[in-house]
This record gives C-alpha cells, structure tokens and sequence, in this order.
C-alpha cells in the first residue's frame, strides 16, 4: 500500500513536467493546427544553450534555466519562419515533414557544438528529500510540480485576461476572421511559437536538472512525451495537457515499478493506442466550437 | 561494381519498399508515421521462416508480405475512423508497441548446435541463408530491383486504373467518394494491407541483405524517414519516393567528406524544397506537364478512357 502511494507521488510529480511539455506543444498546436515534431528538438537545443554555460562558465541553476528558456525560444522562432510562416494554407503535411528536417538539423548541430553522447546538466537541489510520514518527496520533483502549477495559471491568464490573450484565442478559433478584425495575425503567431517553445524550454530544464545529464537523444524523448500527454489530455485544451501529463505520469510510475522499463514503454503507446480509439478527443477535448477546437 | 556501390544501391532498393509503403497511404489521404512496424514484421517473419524453418527464399519472402499485410489490415479496422493527426499518432503508437515487442520478443532454436533467432533486445543474428546458397551481392541486388520494378509496374498499373482512381478520389474528398458509391472504408482496409506488404517484402528483403536485424532499427525515425521521401520526391508519382530515397541515401549517405554535416544540409535542403514545393518535386502538376509533352512526342498507346467503367479496370 505504501509502494502503492508513494509511486503515485512519483507518478504525479514526474507527470507534471509531461503536463508542462504538452502544454507548449498543445499551444503550437492550437495556433497553427500542425503538428511541429522540432518542438522537442528546440528544448534540446536550449538544454544545450545552458550546458555550454554551465560547462564553461560555471553557471548557476538559475542562469541555466533562463539561457535553456531562451535557446528554446530561438530555436522555436527558427522553426516557425523555416517550417511554418512560408507555407501555404493547405501544405499541412509540407510543415511537418520540414519540421522533421529541421529535427535532425538540430540534433546534428548539437552534435557537432559537444561531440560526446551525455553531459552534465546542474542540479537544481542536492538537499535529502522531504519525509511526509512514511512517504518521501524530493525537493527538485516538488519544484517541479510547483513550476508547472504556475506556468500552466500564466498561460491561462495570459490566454483569458490579456488583449494578446484574446487576439490568440481569435486565431485558434479562425485565423481569416481574426485577419479581418485587425489582429496581425503572423506576428502574434510567432510570438505564440516563441512562447509555447519557452514553456516547454522550462519543463525541459526541470527535467534536465532532476536527470543531471543532456543527451541529443532528449529532443526525440521530449517531442514523445509531449505528443502522448498532449493527446491523452486533449488535443488542444491547456488544463487537458497538464491532466494527460499526470495520468501519463502515474501510469508510467506504476509500470516501471511491477514491470521494468519495456514495459512502462509499452504500456505508455498502449495507453495512447487506446485513447485514440475509443476516445479520440481525449479526456479534456473541448468541443469543436470552444475555444481550442479539437479539429485536426 | 565495387562493393560499396552494390551495398548503396541494395540500401537504396530495400529502403523504397517502405518508402512506396507510406506514398501509397498518402495517395489515398493518410499520414503513417508506423510503416516500419510492418517492415519490421516483415523482417522478422522472412528471417525466421529461412533461418529457421528452413523455408526457401521466395516462400519467406512471400510469408513476409502475407503478415505484414494481415497486421495492417487488422491495425485498419480500429483506426479507421481517425484522421490527419489522430491518424498519425496511432500508427506511431502501434509502430512503438511493436518495436517494443520485439524486444521483449525471444524464439531461440538449437540448430547445428547453435541458437538461432530473435533474441529481444539483443537482435537476430545468423539469417544466412544468402551466404549458405551462394548467393553474391550482385544477384541479391538483382533480386531486390526485380521486385522492386514489379512492385512499381504494380503502381502503375494502379495509377491507370479505377481502384487507383478511387484511391485518390478518396485521399482527396472521403465524404464525396462515399458519395459516389464508394465503400470507403473497404477501400481504406485494403490500401492498409497492400502498404503493409510493401513494407513486409522490404522487411525480409533487408533481413537477407544484412543477415541481422534488430529492433532498434525500426523506431520513429525510419518511418517518418519513408514519409519523408515521398514528399521530397514527390507526390505526383510512385517514382517520386524513389527519387527521394537516392537524394537522401545515394546522394548524401555516400559522400564521405559530408560527414559530420549531413543531416545540416539535408535538413535545411528539404526545409526549403518544401516552400517551394509543398508537394515535392515530382509534383501532379509536374508528372502531368511531362506526360503531356512526352505524349506530344510519342502519341501512341492512347491513354486509357477512364469515363467508362469496367474499360481497364
């Protein structure tokens, strides 16, 4: 029983940082309506960005984050101009396969900037996890989950209470409309691919930082995550990101205690396997007409 | 030929049956990001029918086609009612579960006294049976680019006749092609089994030319690699993933003093290709353009009525 509880502990802390990786994916997704498979790829390569300071100049925990925050951003704006902005209206699956090819881009230009497979990544706490009777929290999850907490009520508010907000709800819900009130729709765009590539720059530090170590490998990991927690919670819907991430989260804790690693793999494309099935819309998809529709 | 350019060129011939694979699901409007699950089941099916069962060649290949085709018309029915990205994911998800599987997948026999077979992660090795029948590299090769024109003969033959038409009438508009009298789903099923069997040749295929097989090699990054190819070369006929195929492998794989800045070129390469021509190089408009001119030249044989049904069927 207490296995049982204090895997769920895990589950619901590692699943917050899927949450917060679904969360920029299910932003790029909703503004654009394509898939951007270089989503993971530009975390990595933000990761990358604060593995260089860290390395070379002894950086702090939280330069780190801000240098993995802004890379990510910078590789994301590169991908939107190259994979997305030139594209014409019906050339969907054009912008995911170049979005492909800007994937192994960046994971060679990451292999040719620190040629080695891993290296290290700061910690964010070393300090002895927390001890809540009989269970155990380690400080860097509850950072974790605290993080995604917040930036999840940031993008909320920011999506619901500001003009920019508004202008980007405008366009998930129909660009050539928004177009004709006024709202510029490229740069708001661009500045929404930058944004959701920050959020997922965050969660990739924090995932990162409880790992200790980068690989180019975590690109594909992150884009894997982020695209099963993502269509688990609902294509589209931001409190759906965060819910799938944790469901992913407790699943995969549980499998990889009675089962082993294979299995929690398994069991994790099962999972996704089985949503898409029976329940396309996944748990939180909203209607077709709401604000993020579900449409592909 | 020396062995570098035969061991290209077999690369080039096993990779075009996935990429043909996942080109025939696009024509009738799917994305798969899972087409190596069936070259994957392909491979291991062939290698186990020769390295273990003792079957001949033809036989295994054949066996190949037969199961990765029945998985992919069995993975059809659930997902038929997914489209676009839902579609995509699920066929990702199914191509993981698989890889995965085999990984977890062991089927030892003692043969000569020495285990042969698929050994979870650690692959299978000893799928002799080109080395034991003295077969060279160069008849392999032959062997590969026979199957590989049937299979092309195979699309165009399709591209001229009414399932091709309605393949494509389908990837265009379902709701209109179920309009029409069209069982759409029936359809769908069966463009699924024969992709599944394009990529289950190519999968034994790939077995016999390395002799080892792994499940590693098939993750995501050769499907969406076959997807790839035929948007890069081009939807507008079946000979537009091939040429994607020889840019990428040909081109790139096999000029050594690119090394190190492949995937830089080929990455950026592709990424402009793509704004320029959103549906790849051989596009329909440009496969219609050159077979206007070369019927201009060449008049003769007329190009099939399609307007009369059971014609050329």
């Amino acid at each position: 029983m207490i296995d049982l509880i204090q895997n769920t502990i895990d589950g619901v802390m590692i699943g917050s940082s899927y949450g917060l990786l679904a969360l920029g994916f299910t932003l790029i997704f909703g503004v654009m309506r394509r898939l951007d498979l270089a989503y993971g790829p530009s975390i990595m390569i933000g990761a990358y960005f604060g593995t260089i300071l860290y390395l070379h100049y002894g950086a702090g925990p939280f330069a780190v984050a801000i240098a993995v925050v802004i890379g990510a951003a910078i590789a994301g704006i590169y991908v939107e101009r190259l994979c997305f902005a030139p594209m014409k209206a019906g050339a969907a699956i054009a912008s995911m396969v170049s979005s492909f090819a800007i994937w192994m881009q960046l994971e060679q230009a990451a292999l040719l900037v620190l040629p080695r497979h891993t290296y290290p990544f700061p910690p964010l706490s070393t300090g002895a996890p927390l001890a809540f009777g009989p269970f155990l929290v380690r400080i860097d999850h509850l950072i974790m989950l605290v993080s995604t907490l917040g930036l999840t009520a940031v993008v909320h508010l920011t999506l619901h209470r500001t003009r920019f907000g508004l202008a980007l709800r405008a366009i998930i819900g129909n660009p050539v409309a928004a177009h004709l009130v006024g709202i510029d729709v490229r740069r708001a765009v661009l500045v929404a691919f930058a944004g959701a590539s920050s959020v997922g720059g965050a969660a990739g530090f924090l995932v990162l930082a409880v790992d200790q170590q980068v690989t180019p490998m975590f690109g594909m990991w992150a884009t894997m995550k982020g695209l099963i927690a993502m269509m688990i919670g609902g294509l589209g819907s931001v409190p759906g990101a965060v819910v799938g991430g944790v469901l992913l989260g407790i699943v995969e804790a549980h499998s990889q205690w009675y089962f082993g690693p294979q299995i929690r793999d398994l069991v994790a494309y099962f999972l996704l396997f089985a949503f898409l099935v029976v329940r396309p819309r996944g748990l939180l998809g909203c209607p077709p007409d709401s604000v993020l529709p579900q449409k592909a | 030929m020396d062995d570098h350019v035969i061991g290209v060129l077999s690369n080039i011939g096993v990779v075009s049956f996935v990429a043909l694979s996942a080109y025939l699901l696009l024509l009738t409007g799917e994305i798969s990001f899972g087409q190596q699950a069936f070259f994957a089941i392909g491979a291991y099916g062939a290698g186990v029918a020769t390295a273990l069962w003792g079957w001949p060649l033809a036989a295994a290949l054949a066996w190949g086609a037969a199961i990765g085709g029945a998985v992919a018309m069995l993975v059809g029915m659930p997902t038929l009612r997914l489209h676009g990205l839902y579609f995509a994911v699920a066929t990702l998800a199914f191509a993981e579960m698989v890889r995965i599987l085999f990984e977890l997948f062991r089927y030892q026999v003692s043969i000569d006294g020495e285990l042969v077979g698929p050994n979870g992660g650690e692959g299978f090795r000893n799928i002799r049976y080109v080395f034991d029948h003295n077969i060279d590299a160069f008849q392999f090769l032959l062997l590969i680019y026979l199957l590989l024109a049937a299979a092309l003969l195979g699309f165009v033959l399709l591209e001229r006749s009414r399932l091709g038409v309605i393949f494509r009438m389908i990837g265009e508009d379902e709701t209109l092609a179920g309009l029409q009298g069209i069982s759409v789903v029936r359809h769908r099923v069966l463009a699924a089994g024969i992709a599944g069997s394009l990529a289950g040749i190519g999968g034994g295929l790939y077995a016999h030319l390395t002799t080892y097989v792994e499940p590693r090699i098939f993750d995501v990054m050769l499907g969406v690699h076959s997807l790839a190819y035929g948007l890069i070369g081009g939807l507008g006929t079946a000979l537009g993933p091939l040429l994607g195929v020889v840019i990428d492998i040909g081109l790139l794989e096999s000029i050594r003093a690119l090394a190190g800045y492949r995937m830089i070129i080929f990455g950026g390469f592709v990424a402009l290709l793509l704004i320029v021509r959103p549906r790849g190089l051989l596009d329909e408009t440009t496969v219609h353009r050159l077979g206007r001119g070369w019927r201009q030249i060449f008049p003769w044989p007329r190009r099939p009525n399609l307007n009369r049904r059971g014609n050329n069927a």
